[in-house]
């Protein structure tokens, strides 16, 4: 953790054009829940339906990736990045820097607004809204270090990052069962199943696959970030 | 070369005028000497083609950028694969209708059903076509030329608007030669075909608006991409959450309107089903008589918006 490479992330995160679209997912998420609220369909059905196809479907991947390409994909696209390579600081200590200021972005922009949804329209009834808090922050987080990862390893990350999210979890993931095993969303859910007792969340993948699973996908996406930044070559625009 | 200098091995500049000369070399003149040398320049004097050509030109290069043309082979890998999903729904189709003699994917559905990737070929080349001359500040060049901005403009628009068009009609093309050669029961669905056709010109038109549009308020390519997917996805999920809570409480009227939140579905109520009169393919109907004006008017009306925000954007831009 270096605290100028923090705040130079955090002032390329928020200071510029990227914090319209972190502020305006949320936002979103918080209309449709006043929405809800005012026609009257704020069961728990619908909450839970709100929060899994919205805040786990499409706020999370969305944030996670503009968030975690957003900490490092710029400099590297710029060609600022040697200036922070050239410094006597150690290359993983800068891919952990840039993780944890991704993750905190999403968990203050996914998280909170996932709570803050879930209240207003159940309460805290059946552990709906703390269920889908943790699972949106465990899964955000998951979701940072790995498209981080994807910002330091391709050009093409923001789009790859995207056809995942789309393709492989949303359309692949309807039709193949198979493919929800390898789906972050998926495990978010699963960490949100189990808390919440809400009987409308039913989830397939074993607790014990999807901790382990996001353990291994954030753990494993901040170590090769940074054995990938110790011996980066930075080549030139396509 | 050297024969026509005046001055042949005098040193070039550089010599200070009264000091003393450097050992090794002959005693210069006294005052530096500059030397033209002919280095075979040629005038032009071809025909110049002006500005239509420019633009033709422009646009032509763009296209081919935007399917990585002229690009290296990792630039091609992204357009030509999304393009590859985008046949399979037709060979499947095809496929099914040799072994079957069934109908696989309707026709008037094809955009709808593919919505995902033809969102993504739009956020991840519309950047291209745009980034790159905000960034690297080369559109004062284009317009010292005889292209205007609104050439600029339009060519980029009508490149990624010929793309997407070309991404949606091969598919749908080929799917229709293929009922032809198959010789299905009954009547080709040629109505169908030429409608879907006509939908494709409308969803290329008005994606490419939109999408060059966001494309081109950041000069990052990676922003661009994400803004693009990031608006599809919330119209498309907040369209889809509407729809759902307003059929819960039996309000299909809304729910109806609900849909028309998706620009795909927006093009398909507007173009497919309001003046071809398809069957709708959004999960549920879309508003009829007055819905059908009002999606109408809405495809325009964010055209024209998105047009006259890229004109705007370009306006700023090439006066810094």
């Amino acid at each position: 953790m270096n605290g100028v490479i923090a705040g130079i992330s955090y002032r390329a995160l928020l200071g510029r054009r990227r914090i319209w679209l972190l502020v305006l997912l949320p936002a979103v998420l918080l209309a449709l829940a006043v929405l809800l609220r005012t026609v009257g369909a704020d069961g728990e059905r619908a909450t839970v339906e709100l929060l899994k196809t919205f805040a786990i479907g499409i706020m999370l991947p969305l944030l996670g990736l503009i968030a975690g390409t957003g900490v490092i994909a710029p400099e590297i696209d710029d060609g600022t990045i040697v200036h922070l390579l050239s410094k006597p600081i150690p290359r993983p200590v800068i891919a952990q820097t840039k993780f944890l200021v991704a993750a905190s972005v999403v968990a203050v922009f996914a998280a909170v607004p996932t709570f803050l949804a879930a209240y207003l329209l159940v309460g805290l009834e059946s552990g709906v809204a703390a269920g889908f808090t943790l699972g949106a922050l465990i899964g955000g987080v998951a979701y940072a270090a790995l498209f981080m990862l994807l910002g330091v390893v391709t050009r093409h990350a923001v789009t790859i990052g995207i056809a995942y999210a789309v393709i492989w979890e949303g359309l692949v993931g309807n039709l193949v069962p198979g493919a929800r095993r390898f789906s972050v969303q998926q495990w978010a859910q699963t960490v949100a199943d189990q808390i919440s007792t809400s009987s409308f969340l039913t989830t397939e993948i074993g607790l014990g696959f999807a901790a382990t699973a996001l353990a291994v996908v954030t753990a494993g996406g901040v170590v090769w970030a940074g054995q990938r930044l110790r011996s980066f070559s930075l080549t030139g625009d396509e | 070369m050297s024969d026509r200098s005046p001055v042949p091995n005098a040193p070039e500049g550089g010599s200070p005028p009264a000091g003393p000369s450097a050992p090794g070399l002959p005693p210069g003149p006294a005052a530096p000497v500059g030397v033209i040398h002919d280095i075979g320049y040629r005038h032009y004097d071809g025909a110049r083609l002006g500005r239509g050509h420019a633009t033709a030109a422009l646009t032509v290069h763009s296209l081919r950028g935007i399917f990585g043309l002229g690009r290296p082979a990792r630039a091609k890998i992204i357009p030509f694969g999304l393009f590859g999903i985008m046949m399979l729904p037709a060979v499947v189709s095809i496929a099914i209708m040799a072994l079957a003699q069934q109908r696989g994917m309707a026709y008037p559905g094809y955009a709808v059903a593919l919505q995902p990737i033809i969102a993504i070929f739009l956020a991840s080349q519309s950047p291209y076509a745009v980034a790159p001359d905000l960034r690297f500040r080369v559109l004062p060049l284009y317009l010292s030329r005889p292209v205007t901005l609104w050439d600029y403009v339009g060519a980029k628009l009508a490149a990624m608007t010929a793309a997407l068009f070309l991404l949606l009609a091969v598919p749908l093309t080929v799917l229709f030669v293929g009922e032809l050669l198959i010789d299905m029961p009954g009547a080709p669905l040629t109505s169908d075909y030429l409608a879907s056709m006509a939908g494709a010109v409308a969803y290329a038109v008005l994606l490419a608006a939109l999408g060059v549009a966001i494309a081109s308020f950041t000069p990052r390519r990676g922003l661009g991409v994400a803004s693009i997917i990031a608006l599809y996805l919330l119209s498309s999920g907040v369209s889809t959450v509407l729809a759902a809570v307003m059929e819960s409480v039996n309000d299909y009227t809304a729910a109806g309107w609900a849909w028309l939140v998706n620009p795909f579905f927006l093009v398909d109520a507007a173009v497919q089903v309001g003046i071809f009169g398809t069957e709708p393919a959004a999960p549920g109907a879309y508003p009829g008589g007055i819905g059908v004006a009002a999606a109408i008017a809405a495809v325009l009306g964010l055209t024209v918006l998105s047009v006259a925000a890229l004109i705007m954007r370009y306006r700023k831009a090439a006066s810094r």
